[in-house]
């Protein structure tokens, strides 16, 4: 492992971080509404899959600011869109669950559990039958693995045999019941494993992520053909800040932050001689000063006008007749 | 030439010019389609652009948007509109928003064909009309078609454009034989004047719009007047503009669908026209359409629960008889 | 078994029949030979039978429709007894005519709207023309509700007088144009006749079934290469007898003299002439401005009386529009006669399917102007100058017309 991936995963998990942490400050100040996921604890997952993934498309569900950091999208623009304002990377029109930028191949932001997954297997579709290898990653949650969608979509890709990399997090919760209660097993890439390689990560350790990624990235652009991870994960904050939280007990979560991944990955960076204390301070202040900018950027910016309230339901260039 | 060999006419056509336009759906591919429309396209294009798809619905929509996000022109054929239902997640709240909800960030150049109506005794579960559901959703352009000119330049525009489209066609249109009438320049958008008339105007698509042309003689007879009958060609946009100087002309609006009267298409065309029009009628309008009921499978029940030329004739003749045709 | 009916070949003419109307109903059984349709060919309403016995199962041509001989017009089940069950088959939504039944009384009782309502267009209009609605309605001139064309009913009708509405409904005039056009207080039928002369307007008068059918044949009868001849023939000096006309004496003399000359005999078909042994003569019979050709059988067997018979049953018959088959069918010559319309001399247009026609004019001063028109591919100048020369010597041959009058009735025709 190289020091600037090291310094890498902590730069974005960091920013993750903070950025969420600011981002829920603002909520409580009333400056953001409607739902807002937080993915504080599941950082290693999100930051260690995109950047073990590398070039590609990524679809991925409703709690996505830190994958859409790590994809490249500038922190203002998504703080922006949180914001509502017409300066946000969806113009204000999508909000926190709904951040879509083509330019990093970063296609949302999907707020139905599951949705989605068949869309990947479709752009994967796409992009092979164009005569582009790119793997697509799709990333959900235990709770999807339950749905239709899911198991249509792998049967799907498994069977016209196109280049996508399925990404479980379990972190053990669909809101607020545990994936026991709802799912015959828990150890989740074996619904998968008859159809596709299928594996299993911890998914609080970024080098194990980031390894499993990478290889499964090379193995479905070499063979065109679909693989499963599942990274075992946990969530320190509520499903959505309008979540109590309160199904889980405080020894739990107490286990659960003391594998907390960035703390982790400073223990292991530090030890392993790839990180230094210093890098480490300046990326702590580095990234609360972008966040502040981000903050400040989002409530200078305006809102959009009325007009865009009609704009974007169709194509407006496309020409009304046919010969 | 029948009316499923227009839109496969159209679809070998917009295959042939642009290599991103792929067609996915049950039984489309090796089989050649339920309803034959898409025969002879698989051994033309191959599997991987005629794709034979699992029957998951949910799926066909969900990897057809993919497709389209990953820069494809995809078409894909749901069955009949009843299992439209199982993709409704995919037709609504993605295919429909994506494009807004990422400000215009993403295009979603598809098309989900697909036939519905009452067809013969195949009972409540494989005969409805659901024109409505489609025509409520923002997103989502609808069009109807309803003879082989419809159906050949409507699908081929469907395809072309970059707005996502439910295009409807009807079970028991698809061995009718009818030709395409050339046109140089075809508005998907704008009702067509089936038949001019000066008395009243009578708006249908799909199989009503040939019910409604066979009872008009009788109407026509009976009343001593004539109709206009449009063809209303696109659901969403509605072309209140066409209907609206029609029924300056006439005074009198009929609307004849196939769904059932409570909350169907038919008050939609109804309520925006009376917006325009209400000072210039001479009659209340008249709404025609299927019984608030399931679609039985017997047939006397079934062709009892929908309008038929008979029954259309009848209910407009006494309708202009109570009010002073 | 099926048995397919098809549209019969009722008239050596008839290319097409028109469906007047079905006797039967679908699933109504049918007898042996029972009449089962009315057909209306180009020369009459005719019924026709079922050959065979059985259900009528569909019914595939509908009333009013015209098809070609031959085509298959209905199918009667056979081998079913009278009293099974039938079902009738549901075809209804593939006709492409539709019949309904609607109640006469479609005006819902019980419900009585207040005066003053209207349609938005009928009040829209009765403001432009300053009518109360309301006080209309309580007089009863305005019906409840009102509609656009009862506002200008009412506002025209104080324009005109009964009998110039009348007019105006009779040639489908616009009430407006003519308020417009005429701008009096009160308008007239002179008004409204001057009007009509002005702007030539012409009263549309629908062309009957059987008058169209005949304009068919005359189109083909132009096609003929025809000649004419024409003579004059001394009619004063016939015999007196009762109630024969002079008509019945050119009928009798004309097929006396056919006997004679069998070219005025004869059928052309394709490549073939058919010669007929008897004179059988088509008379031009007009009914209301409708022509009828009935025909009058072997005129060189029957007597003066017996034709004048025949000829007064088949005009009756003409009259009431049933006229058989028989009736119309196998002349070779015609007559027509407008001698009671006292005119001097005429050319008739030739009948298909005959080789000749005479017409005739009035008597004046005891002589009768005859035109005769041949089908010059049957019958040559020669042939037709030495047969009207015959016929002409006959109105001259006083023992030959003083026989012809003595000829009693024929027994059998007396009885009937």
């Amino acid at each position: 492992m190289n020091k600037s991936y090291a310094e890498q995963f902590y730069y974005l998990m960091k920013l993750g971080r903070v950025f969420e942490l600011r981002a829920k400050e603002e909520y409580m100040k009333g400056n953001i509404g409607g739902f807002l996921h937080l993915a504080i604890g599941e950082e290693a997952v999100h930051v260690g899959s995109v950047l073990g993934f590398g070039k590609g498309d990524v679809f991925v569900h409703y709690r996505e600011h830190v994958y859409a950091l790590a994809k490249g999208i500038e922190p203002k623009y998504i703080m922006a869109e949180l914001f509502g304002k017409i300066t946000g990377v969806s113009k204000g029109k999508g909000g926190s669950m709904h951040l879509y930028d083509p330019k990093f191949n970063f296609y949302g932001g999907n707020a139905i559990v599951g949705a989605y997954i068949p869309h990947a297997v479709g752009t994967a579709f796409a992009r092979k039958y164009m005569g582009d290898t790119t793997g697509v990653l799709v990333a959900f949650g235990d709770g999807a693995t339950n749905s239709g969608n899911f198991f249509e979509s792998i049967n799907t890709a498994s069977k016209w045999e196109v280049p996508v990399l399925f990404l479980c997090e379990n972190n053990y919760y669909a809101i607020g019941t545990r994936i026991d209660r709802v799912s015959p097993f828990v150890d989740l890439y074996k619904k998968a494993k008859d159809y596709m390689p299928a594996k299993q990560v911890d998914g609080m350790n970024i080098f194990e992520v980031f390894d499993a990624v990478k290889k499964a990235k090379e193995y479905i652009e070499s063979e065109g053909k679909p693989y499963f991870i599942e990274a075992l994960t946990y969530r320190y904050e509520p499903h959505s800040i309008t979540d109590t939280g309160d199904y889980r007990s405080p020894r739990e979560l107490k286990i659960a932050k003391e594998k907390d991944p960035i703390e982790n990955l400073k223990a292991i960076a530090l030890r392993e001689g790839l990180l230094t204390e210093d890098y480490i301070k300046f990326v702590d202040d580095k990234v609360k000063q972008i966040v502040e900018d981000a903050v400040e950027f989002a409530i200078s910016s305006p809102e959009p006008p009325l007009e865009e309230l009609y704009k974007d339901v169709f194509c407006e260039v496309c020409i009304d007749v046919v010969s | 030439m029948l009316y499923r060999e227009a839109l496969n006419k159209a679809l070998d056509e917009m295959m042939s010019r642009d290599s991103s336009v792929v067609l996915l759906g049950e039984d489309i591919g090796f089989y050649g389609g339920n309803y034959k429309v898409t025969e002879g396209l698989y051994a033309r294009y191959g599997e991987k652009r005629v794709i034979d798809t699992p029957i998951a619905e949910n799926t066909i929509v969900g990897t057809a948007i993919g497709m389209a996000i990953g820069g494809l022109r995809p078409v894909a054929e749901i069955m009949t509109v009843n299992f439209s239902l199982i993709a409704f997640d995919q037709i609504v709240n993605q295919l429909a928003k994506i494009r807004y909800m990422s400000g215009g960030k993403i295009t979603l150049p598809m098309v989900i064909r697909m036939p519905q109506g009452v067809a013969k005794q195949l009972a409540a579960q494989h005969s409805q009309s659901l024109e409505r559901l489609f025509a409520s959703i923002p997103g989502l352009r609808v069009l109807v078609a309803s003879d082989a000119t419809t159906a050949y330049y409507g699908l081929k525009f469907a395809i072309s454009t970059d707005d996502p489209v439910i295009f409807l066609e009807h079970l028991l249109l698809y061995p009718e034989k009818m030709e395409i009438e050339e046109e140089k320049h075809f508005s998907p958008y704008r009702a067509r004047i089936k038949k001019e008339g000066e008395g009243i105007t009578i708006i249908s698509y799909l199989k009503m719009l040939h019910d409604t042309l066979k009872a008009v003689p009788t109407i026509e007879k009976e009343l001593d007047t004539t109709c206009e009958v449009i063809d209303l060609c696109s659901i969403n946009p509605l072309d209140v503009e066409t209907i609206s100087k029609s029924v300056k002309k006439t005074k009198r609006l009929v609307v004849i669908t196939e769904e059932p009267k409570t909350g169907s298409y038919a008050n939609e065309i109804l309520n925006k026209v009376l917006e325009e029009v209400f000072y210039e009628l001479d009659a209340p309008p008249l709404k025609i359409g299927a019984e608030d009921v399931p679609t039985p499978y017997n047939r006397t029940l079934e062709l009892a629960s929908i309008p038929t030329p008979e029954k259309i004739a009848k209910q407009i003749i006494i309708w202009g008889r109570k009010h002073g045709i | 078994m099926e048995y397919k009916i098809t549209m019969p070949q009722l008239t050596d003419t008839m290319e097409t029949g028109k469906i007047v109307r079905w006797l039967k109903k679908e699933g109504d059984f049918v007898e042996e030979n029972e009449p089962i349709l009315e057909v209306e060919t180009d020369k009459a309403v005719m019924e026709v039978p079922s050959f065979r016995s059985g259900v009528l199962k569909e019914i595939l041509v509908e009333e009013g429709e015209e098809v070609p001989v031959g085509t298959q017009i209905a199918i009667v089940q056979t081998e079913i007894e009278k009293k099974e069950e039938t079902t009738p088959k549901e075809t209804k939504e593939e006709k492409e005519e539709i019949t309904i039944s609607i109640p006469q009384e479609s005006q819902e009782e019980g419900q009585k709207l207040p005066e003053g309502t209207a349609s938005p267009s009928a009040k829209r209009l009765a403001r432009e023309l300053g009518i109360d609605i309301k006080i209309y309605q309580e007089k009863g001139l305005l019906p409840i509700p009102a509609h656009e064309k009862d506002i200008k009913e009412l506002f025209y009708k104080n324009f005109f007088d009964k009998d110039a509405l009348e007019l105006i409904k009779r040639y489908s005039l616009s009430l407006e144009e003519i308020v417009k056009h005429l701008k009096k207080e009160k308008i007239t039928k002179k008004d409204v006749l001057e009007f009509i002369q002005e702007n030539n307007i012409p009263q549309i008068l629908p062309i009957s079934d059987i008058q169209l059918k005949v304009i068919e044949n005359l189109k083909k009868s132009t096609s003929i290469p025809v000649f004419h001849i024409y003579e004059q023939i001394k009619t004063g000096n016939l015999p007196k007898v009762e109630d024969i006309t002079l008509t019945v004496w050119i009928i009798k003399i004309l097929g006396d003299t056919m006997q004679n000359h069998y070219r005025t005999r004869v059928k052309l078909e394709e490549n073939i002439y058919k010669i007929y042994p008897n004179s059988n003569i088509c008379i031009a019979v007009a009914i209301e401005e409708e022509l009828f050709m009935p025909v009058i059988k072997k005129v060189n067997k029957k007597t003066l009386r017996e034709i004048a018979l025949e000829l007064k049953i088949l005009k009756e018959k003409a009259q009431s529009k049933r006229l058989s088959l028989d009736d119309i069918t196998g002349s070779t010559f015609s007559i027509s006669n407008l001698g009671m319309f006292d005119i001097l001399s005429f050319d008739a247009i030739i009948p298909p399917q005959r080789v000749g026609i005479v017409a005739i004019g009035t008597q004046k001063r005891g002589k009768t102007k005859v035109t005769f028109s041949f089908d010059h591919r049957v019958i040559n100048g020669r042939e037709a100058a030495l047969f009207v020369d015959e016929f002409k010597k006959r109105f001259t041959d006083t023992d030959y017309l003083n026989n012809l009058k003595e000829e009693p009735l024929n027994k059998d025709l007396s009885q009937s």
